[in-house]
């Protein structure tokens, strides 16, 4: 009973009426389409995937320019060689006792 | 310009659409506007409404192809019964949809006198029944018993799983054999 009444009622929902459409309507929608314009807004999401792409480096690349970067990072902010300071101060040292012996 | 074929596929013809071909928004306008009015009148149940937001849903994306991303979406269809149902909703919004008329020619007239009446008043009453369901309901209603839309599109476009969409249908069915009695 139950299962004639999901039937009868699976029937009414597939054989519901629908108004034809009028004949010219995809003509009518083609016609008004020719008379408008066509404006290529781009969205912020689309925007950004084409700045990106014109960045685009290949892999190796993006690794190769990283590990630079790091590098030259790290190069700059360890301080200088301690013992080409001291070599420095002996050199100093030396030119400075040098010089005096010259005067004596 | 490459030239529009009715070879071609959808996406094929969106891809010209996006270059400005008007022969292939021609193409895709005559292969789809039957289906998607259909769809339109289930929800409005009035001929003009149901031809204007058909219109309105192509001429927008002629106007901006670029609202189709094939990237985001799977299938053309898919994507513009969705375009169509929010538009189709946003006009139910603004309006309450136009009561059928009752001197409408409803079924086939050469049809027993009797049986016209009863289909007619059939048709009305579920018609009237499955407007008075929740948004929700009507809406997997009208996707699931349209032509050729398979549950999986129907969730697809809701943004639901299938479980959830055989769920809603359920729900709607058992209101409406409950409202159908008589009928049924």
């Amino acid at each position: 009973m139950n299962d004639h009444r999901d039937d009868k009622l699976d029937d009414l929902l597939r054989s519901r009426r629908v108004e034809p459409a009028s004949p010219d309507l995809a003509q009518r929608i083609i016609f008004k389409a020719r008379r408008l314009p066509q404006t290529r807004t781009v969205s912020l999401w689309q925007w950004m995937r084409q700045l990106c792409a014109e960045f685009h480096l290949p892999k190796p690349a993006y690794l190769l320019a990283s590990a630079l970067i790091l590098g030259m990072v790290i190069g700059f902010s360890l301080p200088s060689d301690p013992d080409s300071k001291a070599e420095d101060s002996t050199a100093s040292v030396t030119g400075f006792l040098s010089t005096d012996e010259a005067l004596l | 310009m490459a030239a529009a074929g009715p070879d071609q596929d959808d996406h094929e013809l969106l891809a010209l659409i996006q270059d400005g071909n008007g022969q292939a928004f021609a193409l895709l306008v005559e292969r789809h506007t039957e289906r998607f009015y259909r769809l339109a009148y289930r929800y409005l149940q009035n001929r003009e409404a149901a031809e204007d937001v058909v219109q309105d849903a192509f001429l927008k994306l002629w106007e901006n192809p670029a609202l189709w991303q094939p990237e985001r979406n799977s299938k053309f269809t898919t994507w513009f019964y969705r375009v169509v149902v929010n538009l189709c909703l946003d006009l139910r919004k603004k309006k309450k949809p136009a009561a059928l008329d009752d001197d409408m020619p409803l079924i086939d007239e050469r049809a027993p006198v009797d049986e016209i009446m009863i289909r007619a008043q059939e048709q009305r009453t579920l018609e009237k029944e499955i407007d008075a369901l929740p948004e929700r309901q009507r809406q997997a209603l009208n996707l699931c018993f349209d032509e050729g839309l398979s549950n999986q599109e129907a969730a697809e476009i809701m943004g639901l799983n299938l479980k959830a969409l055989q769920s809603l249908i359920m729900r709607a069915k058992t209101t409406l054999k409950e409202r159908m009695k008589a009928y049924l």
